[in-house]
C-alpha cells in the first residue's frame, strides 16, 4: 500500500511483501516494451509470471503506448514469445483506444487525417472510423495540394512516414476550430533494444502543437482514457484493487496515479531507481505523481510468490 | 523611449521620430513584401531613406535565401539593397557558428535549405543532410544510422523536405557526447494566402528538441544575435535605431531586448488588439512586445519624406 508516512516511496519488495500485495489486487495492468519484452526477447520469466497470474485468478490486462501493430499482431507476439491464452480482449493499445474514442466518446461523424503507420489506421477502419486516403503524390506541395472535405478530426501517432507536406496538411485542417486534434500519446523518444532510440510520437505531436497553437488530446499513459476504456470493458473494475505495472515513470508511473492505482516500477526498461529517487526528493509535489509505490528489479521477482502459492495449495 | 506606447505615427508625429534615429532595421515578410507582392509605397519609403542619409537594413528569420538572393529579390521590386545591408537568419546562422560555435573547417549535420548550405559554405563550414532524406529499411536500421563522426553540430532551419528520418538522423547526432545545437528561428508558421498555413521553423525545431530532450540555442529575432551582427559590423547606437516590423513576439520583441525603438506595422501578423492584449497584462515580459509606434503600412511615413 502506499507508503506508510503518507507519500509514495519507491519501496522495493520482493517475495512475501509481492504475495502479499498480489492477494490485495484483482486486476493488474502491465504495460509491455521494458516489461515483459525488448523487441523480440522476452523478459526471462515474464512469461511464467504472467501465465502464472492468469491461472491464479487474476484479472490481467496489457497497457501499452505502441501503436505500431495493431492487436491481432500483438496477440501473435504473446504467443510467439510463450505468453500463453492472452486474447484480445485483454490487449489495450494506444491505436486501439484511439479507435474507440472517435467511435465511442466522439461518435465521429466526418473523416480522420491520420499522421500515423499502417496498424493505427487499421485500427481505426476496423471501428468502422474513416480515414483520408493519402495519395501518392510526389509532385504535391502544400501550396497546389488538394485538402480533403469534412476532416473532423487529426489524429497524430509513430509516423516514420512523416513527412513536411503532412505536417502542413495537418496544420490546414487543424485550423478549423471544430476539427479535433488527438495523440495517440506523448512519448518523445521510444527505446530499442540495445540502448538506441527513435523519435516518438510526442516529437511529433509537438511540432503541430506549435504550428496549430493547439494542445492535442492525448489517449496513450499517461492519460486516463485508456483506464477509462478498461473500466468499460470489464466488469467490476476498483482503482483500489488495481496494480500497475511498467518501466517508464512519466507514463507508466503518472497514469497510475491518475488512475488512483498502485504503481510498480520495474528496472528492466527505461527508468532507473535514481530517476524515481529524484521525483520524490523534489520540492515540487507534481513530481511526486511520477514516483512508483514499489520497484521490482524485473518481473521476474514475482515468480517465489507464485511458488509458495503453489507449495501452499499441494 | 516615449512615456506612453503603441502611438499611431502619422502626421506631425513622423519627422520628430525618424530624425532621432540614424538607422533604421526592417523586417521583411510583412512589412515590406507579402510572399512575392510588394507593399504598395515599401520600396519607395526605404529608398528615401536611404535618401535622407539614414542606414537602412534588412533582418529577417526567413533562411530559406542567402543575402545574394534578398537583394536580387529587392531589386525586382524596385529596392535599392546591398549584400551587406542584408542579415538574414541563413547568414547570421553562418556567422554564429563560424563565430561563437568555432566550427570553421568544421562540418554540421543540417536540416535547411540550399541557401543554409551556401552560407555555410562561405565561412568554410562543410554540411550534410540536406535535400530529401526518405526512409527505408527497418526500425533497428534506422537505430542504427551511419552517422558522420566529422559532424559537430545540428542546425536546424526551414526544411520543406523534413521528414522522419531526418529528425531521426538529428537525434542520433544530439545523443552523442559534446554535440552542439543550433536554430534559425522559432517562427510557427508562414502565412499564406487562400487559408493554408505553412508549418514554420519553429514546428520543426520543436519535433528535434522534443525527440532529444535538449533546447537548441537560437540565432533569429527575438534573441538578440542578430542586432549584434549588424551592429558589430557597422557602430550603430542602439538608442538611434529604430526597429520596423509586423511580427510583436519576434520584432518588436528584439527592438525592446536590444534598447532600440520599435515600430509596429499592420501590413502582417500582429494587430493593435493583439499589442492592447499585451499592454493590459501585467506581465514584464510581454511589455517587451508592446510597441513604441504603429503603422497601417510603412507607406504612412512616406509624406514626412517627401515634404
Amino acid at each position: 500500500m502506499a507508503g506508510a508516512f503518507g507519500f509514495k516511496g519507491c519501496q522495493k519488495i520482493r517475495g512475501p511483501q509481492i504475495r502479499n500485495l498480489l492477494e490485495a489486487k484483482d486486476f493488474i495492468l502491465l504495460d509491455c516494451d521494458g516489461v515483459l519484452w525488448h523487441g523480440e526477447k522476452a523478459v526471462t520469466g515474464a512469461a511464467t509470471v504472467v501465465n502464472s497470474m492468469i491461472r491464479n485468478g487474476k484479472n490481467v490486462v496489457f497497457v501499452t503506448n505502441n501503436c505500431t501493430r495493431p492487436r491481432e499482431k500483438y496477440v501473435h507476439k504473446f504467443s510467439r514469445l510463450g505468453f500463453t491464452d492472452v486474447m484480445l480482449e485483454q490487449i489495450f493499445s494506444s491505436s486501439y483506444c484511439s479507435a474507440l474514442y472517435l467511435r465511442d466518446v466522439v461518435k465521429i461523424t466526418g473523416q480522420v487525417f491520420v499522421m500515423g503507420c499502417e496498424a493505427l489506421r487499421t485500427e481505426l477502419q476496423e471501428a468502422g472510423v474513416p480515414c483520408v486516403e493519402e495519395a501518392e503524390d510526389p509532385d504535391a506541395t502544400i501550396y497546389n495540394c488538394a485538402l480533403a472535405p469534412d476532416v473532423k478530426a487529426v489524429l497524430v501517432g509513430h509516423d516514420d512516414k512523416m513527412t513536411f507536406l503532412k505536417l502542413a496538411k495537418a496544420s490546414c485542417y487543424l485550423r478549423d476550430p471544430d476539427c479535433l486534434f488527438l495523440a495517440t500519446d506523448i512519448d518523445p523518444w521510444h527505446p530499442l533494444s540495445g540502448g538506441r532510440i527513435l523519435p516518438g510520437s510526442g516529437s511529433l505531436t509537438a511540432a503541430l502543437e506549435v504550428s496549430s497553437g493547439r494542445k492535442a488530446t492525448v489517449i496513450g499513459k499517461p492519460s486516463r482514457f485508456m483506464f477509462e476504456c478498461i473500466s468499460s470493458q470489464f466488469k467490476g473494475v476498483d482503482p483500489a484493487k488495481c496494480l500497475m505495472i511498467g518501466d517508464r515513470l512519466e507514463t507508466d508511473m503518472l497514469f497510475g496515479s491518475n488512475c488512483r492505482l498502485d504503481t510498480m516500477l520495474t528496472l528492466t526498461g527505461v527508468s532507473q531507481t535514481k530517476d524515481a529517487e529524484e521525483y520524490r526528493d523534489s520540492e515540487l509535489t507534481t513530481n511526486h505523481s511520477f514516483v512508483p509505490d514499489y520497484i521490482v528489479d524485473s518481473i521476474a521477482d514475482f515468480l517465489p510468490a507464485f511458488d509458495e502459492q503453489e507449495e501452499q495449495s499441494n | 523611449m516615449s512615456g506612453s506606447k503603441c502611438t499611431r505615427l502619422t502626421g506631425a508625429l513622423v519627422k520628430p521620430v525618424l530624425d532621432s534615429v540614424d538607422s533604421v532595421l526592417f523586417d521583411c515578410d510583412g512589412v515590406i513584401w507579402r510572399g512575392d507582392q510588394a507593399i504598395p509605397g515599401a520600396s519607395q519609403v526605404i529608398n528615401l531613406l536611404k535618401e535622407s542619409g539614414k542606414k537602412v537594413f534588412f533582418v529577417t528569420n526567413n533562411s530559406t535565401k542567402t543575402r545574394k538572393m534578398y537583394v536580387e529579390k529587392m531589386t525586382t521590386m524596385g529596392l535599392n539593397a546591398t549584400e551587406e545591408e542584408v542579415f538574414g537568419t541563413a547568414y547570421c546562422s553562418a556567422m554564429y557558428l563560424k563565430n561563437e560555435c568555432k566550427l570553421e573547417g568544421k562540418k554540421v549535420y543540417l536540416i535547411g535549405s540550399n541557401a543554409m548550405k551556401d552560407e555555410l559554405q562561405a565561412v568554410g563550414i562543410q554540411q550534410t543532410g540536406v535535400g530529401a532524406d526518405h526512409i527505408s529499411g527497418k526500425q533497428v536500421d534506422w537505430a542504427n544510422v551511419d552517422l558522420d563522426p566529422e559532424v559537430k553540430a545540428v542546425v536546424v532551419g526551414f526544411d520543406e523536405h523534413f521528414s522522419y528520418m531526418k529528425l531521426n538522423r538529428a537525434l542520433q547526432y544530439l545523443i552523442r557526447q559534446g554535440c552542439l545545437f543550433v536554430g534559425t528561428n522559432r517562427d510557427t508558421r508562414l502565412p499564406l494566402e487562400g487559408g493554408k498555413a505553412v508549418p514554420g521553423t519553429g514546428c520543426l525545431l520543436q519535433a528535434v528538441e522534443t525527440a532529444a530532450q535538449r533546447q537548441a540555442q537560437t540565432v533569429g529575432k527575438p534573441n538578440r544575435y542578430m542586432f549584434d551582427c549588424v551592429a558589430s559590423q557597422f557602430g550603430l547606437d542602439p538608442s538611434r535605431c529604430l526597429m520596423v516590423g509586423d511580427r510583436l513576439d519576434t520584432d518588436i520583441m528584439l527592438g525592446s531586448n536590444c534598447g532600440l525603438k520599435t515600430l509596429l506595422t499592420l501590413t502582417g501578423v500582429s494587430t493593435v488588439a493583439d499589442t492592447e492584449a499585451h499592454q493590459k497584462s501585467g506581465c514584464t515580459e510581454r511589455q517587451g512586445m508592446v510597441p513604441d509606434y504603429y503603422v497601417e503600412s510603412i507607406a504612412d511615413l512616406l509624406p514626412a519624406l517627401q515634404g
